[in-house]
């Protein structure tokens, strides 16, 4: 799809020339003038204008009409007035049509203060009310969701929620009831508002008829000052800003980044804040103290780690989580390599010369490049689950641009309706299925990997026509969308075939196409690319170590055999977020020394740390994250650190200094510093030049120049089979958007926490004898897993699908690869 | 249903009726059915039927897939199929409703949405059988109020009818006339008249077989050869 | 007596089969002439007709079909035939009785405008015409007249049948669109214009049933011939429908130009029973109304925009003296407020604040100093709306306030003095005062 390539024209506006990209919207060509024009229903995110709410009326020359500002693209010699007695007319005209019925409650609304309605009113209003019978009078605030109050008398119909609902995140539920002077916003048959996406339609409510229910009151305008920073609990790296009051962050806010996020946040990110002023966080530092953690003073708790360290050497594993920032991994391999003297370190859990290879900048699609795509393959990942932003930009280029897409997962997948081709493989062929696919495109034996995969040779080679010809002839620039998860899988056989599908699409050195990983936690890349990652130097480079580097499922296996006996753990517990639990626990029970970072007391720290620091919220964090598409971006404090919490640069620089090592680290500034010199594609970035928007180094001639060359791709790599379910089922897993402690704490998204389901086809289930909804369980003959049967017509028979993560009853228990059914 | 069913006032247009909440707060300021409703959190957010789910009869399914198959847009059966769904149910209930999505592979929000832009889907639980009157300038200037008045008189305790006033039905040369059952007849005055149109419509008999509209020749002289 | 085009002979019996239509010449020679005519030379045919839209807003039909763009492409054509404007009952009566004129007149159209799908968006309520309509399609498609390669040319058609649900806005065409498209019948901003992108955003050609059903005979008769007809700008025949107070509503076939009193006395009987025409609808319910005063106007476009109204889709309504000016504002006021569709502002508020200014008047709440304020509630609407509802509810109103201010005024007076009474009473018989605004548990 052509990018817009925007040309300057120039038009005059009250009198003034204006020199404006010929077609902007005149709206927003006005404001290059300095001229304001009211808006209530213009929301360019929205999609094309509506013209409903008839505020933007201005007079162009030539046109007898008045005509809406929000609809009219600017051409060249255009003469537009928004200051003649008709337009003021007419403007104030639509204020007095929109406040007859507004009940004018301003003292007690929410959105006093920061509320369009006000402003439009005071700038263009005619400040006098003719209408004399009674206003519309109705029950208020109603809920419309546990996070979303709905007020219908404020509601001036602007059509802005709607149109999120229905053409944005397309998830239709929102509606408009009736018509006329009738009309108002709800949902079908009293089903409340609950989707990813749903708090997005208060911050695009011009008045206060939609608030948020976490922040109802609590605030108002003149209490309160933004922070802008990053949300650091998945990989989007949303932009957002925190409005604090009183060093509490009460509300977030989108902060518009079309390179990341445009302009959209999910409910997570918009209310997941509330985790961070709960009680259940850890604000000091606790040691195991017969049997029980309890506070200790931070001297204390670092000599005991320090002391834990020393004593076990170099026989120390280290784990970092999704929320460590980029520094924090830098300085704990730090300390792992250069203080401790080990090379078992990970946090990704995939095989990092993979990931150098997959990650290489010649490679690199961006977030824009999805947009504007001929065609798009979704392949191994649920983008709602697992980066719920990217979905809505998938969405928005089907929609708006026509980019073709075409979805490869085992689990059916919510973009399947966008599809022009979604086909299923089975789980565990994700090796088989990338392999069938690579040959199709490449030539090759298509049908041995196509079984191994339990998929269709004709959706495959549909599929490849699909990316090799564009489906009508005219080839474009492809994107694949692809789920790091799949190298944690078979990762031998899929990272080769992947990147001879993309040399088999030319996708090498292209603008506008390439691979982008969608990570299975919120700074893999990053933490990749700091070095956290075993027998990985910072940058990709050689570490000095020799021997074998343990990756996450190799740690595991040294402490239960005893050749680690101490395990790191930076924002991370194993027993929630990695697979194998059985074995973790085993792990975790013969470690001598668990030293953890922490925001909450999770069950693996619970039952085994000996220290645990209190960890910074991403609310308090500094530093730097890098996106998945390569963007650094900066992380900010909007408040101060709570209780006696401290920045984990300082924890682990403390911890190195007792151990014997300087690391010459007196600032978080520094801890960047060191970073950026460390990794060739970092240099030269500052966090100035960072800023608020990012830096994407792989767009950056410079800077990509400096990725190391990558090894050849292994030839020999050969796939594995999907199990062959012989009567039992395959079992697939995924992790929702909703899994993760900051879910659970935040009182207002508690209800969202996932229950375990088992989804299933229908024949599946006919054969088996359970209903839909019935309790079940799943399981092998060791470990099995209680669950509620949810059947879904598009699900691959003899495949199941559990979920991760969650809090009981996760399938992280279960080791697969077949699982069985019983009633409960 | 637990609810009665509503009669919709000629008055004021607005449903009243037992069961339903009394019009509270002012009497005469404007009263929308729905707007004082909240959500019920217990229930599952509405996205689009699982098929494996929901059930739909093989008739209807069998009419809606028809219609999605004259157009281009599948969607465009949107209206077709919510009127099957009401033929088949008597009004577009929620059940109706989320059959018509499991079927066209839509949210029931979005269904609902349309049912409720237009008059003739009914988005509360009414008689299956509609018999509209316009009551539309030149009906109400040739007696229109009085007949629907006269006809709701006759025709209150028909729980199978949904007899309302209706806005211009494009048959103002029989003013003042009714739809019966998409059957037009008029022009319906004399008391004597409206009590048979009422008697026939209980009995489900053709409404004033000599008064329809089929029947009545144009008006142009001039027409006739 | 006018010459009878599309009437001629409707009540024939069995003519909405194909047989009799066939009988009389349908589908033949001028069919075949049309569809061997290169495209353009048809369009030019056409426009030299002089024929202009029927449905309300007489825009050119050549004209229009020329807009839409040439080449390989999905495009579309569409029969508006949701005739809901008040007073309007034309088009029921053709596809009621021929619905074989209207499907030729769309083969005609198709052929123009490059269109190989089409539709008729016929109103819910007219369910009868719509089976008759679809009969007529089975028949049509059944004798290779509709389908591939019509009548043995390169030409292909489908045609469906589109039934409503009962919405005024969906005669609006964008609205009618959306309708057509499944979704709510609100109206598009404009531009883009549905010959660019319409339905499904395709190239889409939308006319009235009597504009489609007029284009067989302008091919047999030739387009200079159908010109001479009617007045300049006002070729042809004009179908119109009279209701109201006279004494024989119905659907007449006029030539343009023929004088209003002619049509309302001479062909509709006039108001009878010695009563006098107070006030007359010359073009449907959204046109602004005329007196008796101006019942010499010939009846053609540019007479009636000159009179500050408009012909519109042709539908006259009279009311007679014995009718109070305010009943007729509220029912109509009352009828585009249920229609208004609720997308823009001035509409959506507008209608409902003039039905209540309105009710107060009714109910004695009124001063004179409403209609002012009526007044200009009504000029805040016209020309600041996304279609043309809101100005087809504030133009009649704010004609009738105008012509009939004195009346209006009267029935202020006489309506406080009766609310007046009625309070007094009220007061001396109740046992305790109503608060002014009950107020529920």
């Amino acid at each position: 799809m052509p990018r817009p390539e925007p040309k300057t024209i120039t038009f005059t506006i009250d009198g003034r020339e204006v020199q404006a990209p010929e077609n902007t919207i005149l709206v927003d060509a006005a404001k290059l003038g300095d001229v304001e024009i009211p808006v209530f229903c213009y929301e360019p995110k929205l999609g094309a204008p509506v013209g409903a709410c008839r505020m933007c009326l201005v007079e162009i020359e030539g046109i007898p009409k008045l005509q809406t500002g929000c609809s009219t693209p600017v051409k060249d010699g255009m003469v537009v007035h928004t200051q003649t007695d008709r337009v003021r007319e007419a403007q104030a005209a639509v204020v007095e049509f929109l406040l007859i019925n507004h009940p004018l409650d301003c003292p007690v609304c929410d959105k006093g203060g920061e509320c369009p309605l006000q402003d439009i009113s005071f700038g263009w209003g005619g400040g006098r009310s003719r209408f004399i019978e009674p206003k519309r009078h109705f029950q208020k605030p109603l809920e419309l969701s546990p996070l979303i109050a709905i007020d219908r008398e404020r509601c001036i119909l602007c059509y802005r929620c709607v149109r999120f609902s229905q053409e944005v995140s397309e998830d239709y539920q929102l509606i408009l009831h009736e018509r006329g002077a009738q009309t108002f916003v709800g949902t079908f048959d009293g089903h409340p508002y609950v989707a990813p996406f749903s708090g997005n339609i208060i911050e695009l409510c011009p008045v206060g008829a939609l608030t948020s229910r976490p922040y109802r009151f609590r605030a108002r305008p003149w209490d309160i000052e933004g922070s802008g920073s990053v949300c650091g609990l998945c990989p989007s790296q949303c932009n957002v800003t925190f409005t604090v009051r009183d060093d509490r962050v009460l509300r977030v806010l989108a902060r518009q980044n079309d390179g990341v996020d445009d302009g959209w946040l999910c409910d997570r990110g918009r209310f997941a804040y509330q985790a961070i002023h709960v009680d259940e966080r850890i604000t000091e530092p606790l040691l195991r103290d017969g049997g029980t953690l309890r506070p200790v003073s931070w001297e204390r708790a670092l000599d005991e780690a320090a002391s834990l360290l020393k004593k076990a050497g170099s026989r120390v594993g280290a784990l970092a989580g999704g929320g460590t920032t980029n520094e924090e991994g830098f300085l704990l391999q730090r300390l792992v390599r250069e203080v401790a003297g080990s090379e078992h370190l990970d946090a990704a859990g995939i095989d990092p010369v993979d990931a150098w290879t997959l990650l290489d900048p010649a490679l690199q699609a961006s977030m824009q490049d999805v947009e504007y795509a001929h065609t798009v393959l979704v392949v191994g990942t649920e983008p709602v689950d697992d980066m719920p932003i990217l979905d809505l930009r998938i969405r928005k280029g089907v929609r708006r641009n026509r980019v073709k897409l075409a979805v490869a997962t085992p689990r059916p997948s919510s973009l399947d309706a966008n599809a022009a081709l979604s086909l299923r493989y089975a789980p565990g062929g994700e090796g088989a299925f990338v392999a069938a696919l690579t040959a199709a495109v490449y030539g090759g034996d298509i049908e041995a990997p196509a079984a191994a995969a339990d998929a269709s040779v004709d959706e495959i080679r549909a599929l490849a026509e699909l990316l090799r010809t564009g489906g009508d002839g005219a080839p474009g620039d492809v994107v694949i969308v692809w789920g790091t998860s799949m190298l944690a899988a078979d990762g031998g056989a899929v990272a080769p075939a992947l990147l001879k599908l993309a040399s088999g699409l030319n996708l090498s050195g292209r603008e506008g196409g390439g691979l982008l990983a969608v990570p299975a936690a919120a700074n893999e890349r990053g933490l990749l690319e700091a070095g956290f990652a075993p027998g990985m130097a910072p940058g990709f480079g050689e570490t000095d170590g020799e021997g074998e580097a343990h990756a996450v499922a190799g740690i595991a296996a040294a402490l239960r055999a005893g050749d680690l006996t101490a395990l790191y753990l930076l924002h991370d517990d194993p027993l929630v977020t990695r697979a194998d639990t059985h074995g973790w626990d085993h792990a975790l029970e013969k470690t001598t020394a668990v030293i953890a970072h922490s925001q909450f007391l999770t069950a693996g720290l619970l039952e085994h740390a000996n220290v645990v620091f209190p960890a910074e919220s991403y609310a308090e964090k500094e530093g730097t994250i890098t996106h998945p598409d390569g963007r650094v971006q900066r992380l900010r404090p909007a408040i101060g650190r709570q209780g006696s919490v401290r920045a984990e640069w300082w924890v682990l620089t403390e911890l190195a200094k007792r151990l014997g090592t300087d690391f010459g680290v007196l600032t978080g500034a520094m801890a960047s510093q060191q970073l950026f010199a460390a990794v060739p594609f970092y240099n030269g970035l500052t966090l100035d030049t960072i800023g608020g928007k990012g830096v994407r180094w792989p767009a950056d001639a410079a800077l990509a120049a400096a990725y190391p060359a990558a090894p050849e791709a292994r030839r020999d790599a050969v796939y594995a089979e999907a199990a062959e379910p012989n009567g039992a089922l395959r079992l697939g897993t995924f992790r929702s958007i909703w899994v993760g402690a900051d879910v659970e704490a935040s009182p207002a998204l508690k209800f969202l926490a996932p229950r375990q389901m088992v989804e299933m086809a229908p024949s599946d289930a006919q054969r088996l004898g359970v209903r839909h909804g019935e309790k079940v369980l799943v399981g092998g003959d060791g470990a099995s897993v209680e669950a509620i049967v949810a059947l879904r017509d598009a699900a691959l028979p003899g495949s199941v699908f559990l979920q991760t993560g969650i809090t009981t009853n996760a399938a992280n228990v279960l080791d697969g690869p077949l699982v069985e059914i019983r009633k409960a | 249903m637990a609810r009665n069913r509503p009669v919709r006032s000629s008055a004021t247009g607005h449903l009243t009726g037992e069961g339903l909440q009394p019009v509270p707060r002012y009497a005469h300021g404007s009263r929308v059915p729905g707007w004082d409703d909240a959500v019920d959190l217990t229930k599952d957010p509405a996205g689009v039927p699982d098929p494996a789910v929901v059930a739909v009869p093989a008739d209807l399914r069998a009419q809606i897939e028809d219609f999605m198959s004259r157009y281009p847009d599948a969607r465009s059966a949107a209206i077709p199929a919510l009127r099957a769904a009401q033929e088949k149910y008597g009004w577009c209930s929620p059940d109706a409703i989320e059959q018509v999505a499991c079927v066209m592979r839509l949210t029931p929000g979005y269904l609902a949405a349309v049912a409720g832009f237009y008059d003739q889907l009914e988005t509360r639980p009414v008689g299956h059988r509609p018999v509209y009157v316009c009551t539309n300038i030149s009906c109400s200037l040739r007696g229109a109020d009085a007949l629907l008045a006269s006809l709701q008189d006759e025709l209150h305790d028909d729980e199978t009818v949904n007899l309302r006033g209706f806005e211009c039905l494009g048959a103002c040369d029989i003013a003042p006339m009714v739809s019966v059952e998409g059957v037009y007849v008029g022009p319906v005055e004399s008391p004597e008249e409206i009590a048979e149109l009422a008697r026939q419509i209980r009995a489900g008999e053709d409404p004033l077989p000599e008064k329809q509209l089929l029947r009545r020749p144009c008006q142009d002289p001039g027409a006739v050869s | 007596m006018s010459q009878k085009i599309l009437f001629k002979n409707i009540d024939e019996p069995g003519l909405a089969t194909l047989d009799v239509y066939r009988a009389r010449g349908g589908y033949g020679d001028r069919l075949r002439k049309a569809l061997s005519m290169p495209k353009d030379a048809l369009v030019e045919e056409l426009k030299a007709s002089g024929l202009r839209g029927r449905g309300g807003a007489g825009f050119s039909m050549g004209t229009k079909a020329s807009f839409l763009p040439k080449g390989q492409m999905d495009k579309y054509l569409v029969c508006n035939a949701d005739e809901s404007e008040p007073g309007t009952f034309k088009d029921r009566e053709l596809m009621q009785k021929c619905p074989h004129m209207l499907i030729e007149g769309m083969i005609i159209a198709a052929y123009a405008a490059g269109a190989n799908k089409a539709f008729i968006y016929i109103r819910g309520e007219y369910q009868q015409q719509a089976e008759i309509l679809e009969r007529a399609i089975e028949e049509a498609k059944a004798a290779g007249l509709l389908g591939d390669r019509l009548m043995g040319t390169d030409t292909s058609l489908t045609l469906w049948v589109h039934r409503g649900a009962g919405a005024y806005i969906c005669g609006e065409e964008t609205g009618l669109l959306d309708s057509l498209e499944g979704k709510r019948g609100n109206p598009r901003l404009k531009p883009p214009f549905p010959a660019n992108q319409g339905l499904y955003q395709g190239p889409t050609l939308i006319n009235n049933v009597e504009t489609l059903a007029t284009l067989p005979h302008i091919i047999e008769m030739g387009a200079s011939e159908y010109a001479k007809i009617g007045v300049q700008n006002s070729t042809g025949t004009k179908l119109i429908s009279i209701s109201g107070h006279v004494m024989r509503p119905g659907n007449y076939e006029i030539e343009l130009g023929m004088s209003s009193r002619d049509i309302i006395y001479g062909l509709a009987g006039g108001p009878g029973d010695g009563r006098s025409v107070k006030m007359w609808f010359p073009g449907g319910s959204s046109s602004p109304v005329l007196t008796g005063d101006d019942l010499d106007l010939p009846y053609d476009f540019d007479s009636m925009a000159k009179a500050g109204t408009m012909l519109g889709s042709g539908a006259i309504i009279i009311v007679d003296d014995q009718t109070s000016v305010v009943d007729v504002a509220l029912k109509t006021a009352q009828f585009y407020r249920h229609e208004s569709c609720g997308k823009c502002t001035p509409c959506r508020e507008g209608t409902n604040w003039t039905v209540k200014m309105l009710e107060r008047i009714k109910s004695g709440e009124a001063t004179p100093m409403d209609l002012d304020l009526m007044a200009s509630v009504c000029e805040n609407i016209i020309g600041h709306c996304l279609c043309v509802l809101g100005d087809a509810m504030a133009m009649p109103i704010g004609s009738m306030v105008k012509k009939f201010r004195t009346e209006f005024e009267e029935y202020i007076e006489m309506a406080r003095a009766r609310a007046e009474r009625e309070l007094m009473a009220g007061l001396s018989s109740a046992p305790a005062a109503q608060p002014h605004h009950p107020v529920a548990a």
